[in-house]
Parts: C-alpha cells; sequence; structure tokens
C-alpha cells in the first residue's frame, strides 16, 4: 500500500482532488527583534519581493529574490526566520502565552521554539525537548541567533517528559509525521501505509505523555505536516477517547477537519481542528487541545 | 567567569553579570535568571543566554555576549554596507569602511563592528592605530555573524 496512485486515490476518497503544488518559500519577521515594516523595507532595498500572507500576522511569502534569504545580514542578525507558511500557524494558537511555562516537546530545528519566544517575548520559559542529539546544536544555534533567551533544552524523547517533573501551561506538540510530497519530490516512492502507521502510533504516545504532565487548565497544540488521517483526526480521535482531552476551536487558515474517515464517524468536535491541503501552503494538520470538562 | 571578565575587558569596558546566574556545562557557559535556577537540571543541553566556551584555555564568545559589550560604552566602529557584507564573509576590515569610531583606536585592542543600524555583526583586532591608518587592513576579523552559516556545513 503505496505509491502515487494509491495515495492520490485516498485524498479523493476524503475529498481532495491532487493537484501538485510548489512550495512557497516563507520568512517570518521575529517582532521581538525589529520593527516588521523596518525589516521589510531593508529586505526589499536588497531587491527581495515580499508578499504578505494575509492569514498571518508576520509572515510573508518571498516573490522573488536573487540570493538566497538565509544568507542576508538581517537574516544573520535574527530579525526574521525562513519559516513555511503553515508552519507558523501553530505557535499562534496558544491563549496568552507570556509569562508561562511551555513544553516544545519536539522542538528541532527550532524554527516554532522561535516563534513561540517570540510571542512571548522572551518571558516565561520554554522547555525544548528533542530526542535526536545532533539536531540539538542546530537547534541552540536558530536559539542563538534569534536572541533567544527564556528557554531550556534538554536532549530528551517526548515520550519520556514527565521526567522533567514539571507541569506545563502550554503544550506545542509538533510531532514527527510522514511529511508530505510538497517538502519532499520522492514523498510518494518512500512512504508507505506502515510508515504512517508507525508515525502514527509514536505520536498517540507522545500525546498520551504530554497530557501526564499538561496542568488541569493547560493547553496542547498538536500539529502535524502530513495528510493522512492516521496521523491527524484519527489520532485525535483517539485522544479524546482514551486521554480525556477535548479539541477547542481555533480561528486560523484551513479547512475544518474531516469528522468521517473511509467510512469511520469520529467526534463531531473534531471539526474544531484544522485540515490544510495543500495549495497556498504545504499540506498540514492543527488541533487544539484542553482536558475535557475545563475546555471552552 | 574570570574568562568572561578578562575577555570583555579587551573592549576596554566591564558587564556586570551575576557569578550565581551562570551555568556551566561542559565547556560553555550560559547566563539564567533566578526562575530558570530553580527549574533547571543538571544534565540540559543549553539554557537561557549562551555567553561562550572556553576551548585550550581560549575563550570564544557567542554573539549574545558580544551584543551585551555592545550595548556598553566600549570599542566599537561603525561601517559601511559593502564593509559589512564583506565582514560577515569573514574578511578583515579597511579603514575606508569605517564610518564612525567609538573607544580606544589603539593597535591590539578588540573591536566590535556594527552596521550602520548599530547592529552588533562581530569584533576584530585593530592591526594598527585607526587614527593613523590608510588604505591598509585596519581590523583583523576575529567572528562574524556568518558564523551561523559557516558552523551548519
Amino acid at each position: 500500500m503505496s505509491g502515487k496512485e494509491f495515495f492520490v486515490a485516498r485524498y479523493e476518497k476524503l475529498g481532495w482532488k491532487f493537484e501538485d503544488v510548489e512550495q512557497r518559500q516563507a520568512i517570518r519577521v521575529n517582532a521581538i527583534n525589529a520593527e516588521e515594516e523596518a525589516v521589510t523595507k531593508r529586505l526589499r532595498s536588497l531587491g527581495i519581493e515580499l508578499k504578505k500572507i494575509p492569514f498571518l500576522e508576520n509572515g510573508y511569502w518571498i516573490s522573488k529574490s536573487k540570493f538566497s534569504v538565509g544568507a542576508t545580514s538581517e537574516y544573520l542578525l535574527g530579525l526574521y526566520s525562513i519559516q513555511e507558511a503553515a508552519a507558523q500557524i501553530p505557535a499562534t494558537l496558544f491563549t496568552d502565552p507570556r509569562d508561562r511555562i511551555v513544553l516544545d516537546a519536539c522542538a528541532a530545528p527550532g524554527g516554532k521554539t522561535v516563534q513561540l519566544a517570540d510571542s512571548m517575548q522572551n518571558t516565561g520559559v520554554i522547555i525544548a525537548l528533542d530526542v535526536e542529539k545532533r539536531r540539538l546544536a542546530a537547534l541552540c544555534n536558530h536559539l542563538e541567533r534569534c536572541r533567544v533567551k527564556n528557554t531550556i533544552v534538554y536532549h530528551m524523547d517526548a515520550r519520556h517528559a514527565s521526567k522533567l517533573k514539571s507541569s506545563f501551561d502550554r503544550i506545542l506538540l509538533d510531532v514527527p509525521c510522514s511529511g508530505n510530497f510538497v517538502t519532499d519530490e520522492y514523498w510518494f516512492k518512500k512512504r508507505t501505509v506502515k510508515d504512517v502507521k508507525r508515525n502514527a502510533r509514536l505520536q498517540r504516545q507522545i500525546l498520551a505523555e504530554a497530557t501526564k504532565v499538561l496542568k488541569n487548565d493547560g493547553e496542547i497544540v498538536y500539529a502535524t505536516c502530513s495528510l493522512e488521517p492516521e496521523e491527524n483526526e484519527l489520532n485525535i480521535d483517539w485522544a479524546m477517547k482514551n486521554l480525556n482531552l477535548q479539541t477547542e476551536k481555533v480561528k486560523c487558515h484551513g479547512e475544518k477537519a474531516l469528522t468521517s474517515v473511509f467510512g469511520k464517524n469520529l467526534d463531531s468536535s473534531i471539526e474544531h481542528c484544522r485540515r490544510i491541503w495543500p495549495g497556498q501552503t504545504q499540506g498540514f494538520f492543527v488541533c487544539k487541545l484542553k482536558k475535557r470538562g475545563l475546555a471552552q | 567567569m574570570k574568562q568572561i571578565k578578562d575577555f570583555v575587558s579587551r573592549f576596554q569596558t566591564r558587564i556586570s553579570l551575576n557569578k550565581n546566574l551562570i551555568a556551566r556545562r561542559g565547556d560553555r557557559y550560559f547566563l539564567l535568571n533566578d526562575y530558570f535556577k530553580r527549574l533547571i537540571s543538571e544534565d540540559f543541553f543549553c539554557a537561557g543566554t549562551y555567553l561562550g566556551k572556553t576551548m585550550r584555555g581560549k575563550f570564544f564568545p557567542s554573539f549574545n555576549l558580544l551584543r551585551l559589550i555592545a550595548a556598553k560604552k566600549a570599542n566599537k566602529v561603525i561601517v559601511d554596507k559593502k564593509t559589512e557584507w564583506l565582514f560577515i564573509c569573514g574578511r578583515d576590515i579597511f579603514r575606508k569602511g569605517i564610518t564612525e569610531m567609538v573607544g580606544s583606536k589603539k593597535k591590539g585592542n578588540y573591536t566590535l563592528i556594527l552596521n550602520r543600524h548599530g547592529e552588533c555583526l562581530g569584533f576584530g583586532k585593530t592591526l594598527c592605530n585607526l587614527d593613523k591608518v590608510k588604505g591598509k587592513v585596519a581590523i583583523k576579523n576575529i567572528s562574524d555573524i556568518g558564523d551561523f552559516l559557516r558552523r551548519e556545513r
């Protein structure tokens, strides 16, 4: 069960007609380090053409640039980060993150960690974990470049987060996933349903651990860049039934998530989650969760 | 701590860092706050504000530390746009690329390199008296923000 035809047929069953989508490069201005207008003015003076992303506060698509936007002084000074448009959504969904204790459970290479620090204005604390040690150096470089100072990084598997002996107000679960064809040209050649199911199991374990360390009034934002329902709606349905979690309404780009998947009916509140089919952005799924009985 | 202080003094300035809030992990130093201090466990990978590292007894500052120094009255030069680009590509600085100087201009001192927006690009060593030199390399590049790209290679 693999190959382009197989997956394209699955997407059609889920209600999306396949189209080839080219990835659009995007940046996010680090508002804590610079005024958005000043940064865009400087970039435009270098001949970089920018287009404001309508559904994001500090995001811009790069329409045209003669050189890499990852090699300007402004980038090296941490005035902006290169971050795909859909990937800029999850960190914006937390309610009032300032002065909170936040867990970024699968943090490397750190794009969303920096964004969280930016939205927290370097207050409170972010505990950032990643299981791959070689990715931690890149994460710490990213934090240094973007002048982040409210983060503690540990080499730790998110499935062991309770070893931290802390509980968290906000938890970002940008979980390892199967990805999607927009960001990987060989995606259809290498991915199988077996991979998807393996990732879905790992994601459930991470969700379960995160629920253990979530404060009673805390919030989890769960995100993947996978289009496969096993990693998205089906996992959230499982979490609602097994972890006593409930979805929260979010206002962001994307469609209501699916409440019926391959003939299986899911909890109707899963429509609060957002499924982003490839188009303006890569494929993405995002969801906000709270402990049941405390959700608003 | 002494190594940090000694390094900072080469810019003819000093910064006050609370010794109790500096955490060491291997050869790397980090500046924490009281909240972090209570929360952190000793197996952290990095935390708070990374200040720099020592290697074979020599201190290598982070860009965070350079920014802290740049906020003080320290040796610094402001360079033009072309020189800014060459500097972050690892090149040394010629006198003609310097538009403004603050602090000591003497040979042998360390000086911060700032762009026209006042942002710290790195630091270098003054190779000759900046008041007198003409048409040759004035500041040797020791560390620049282009390092963020070189580290990833």
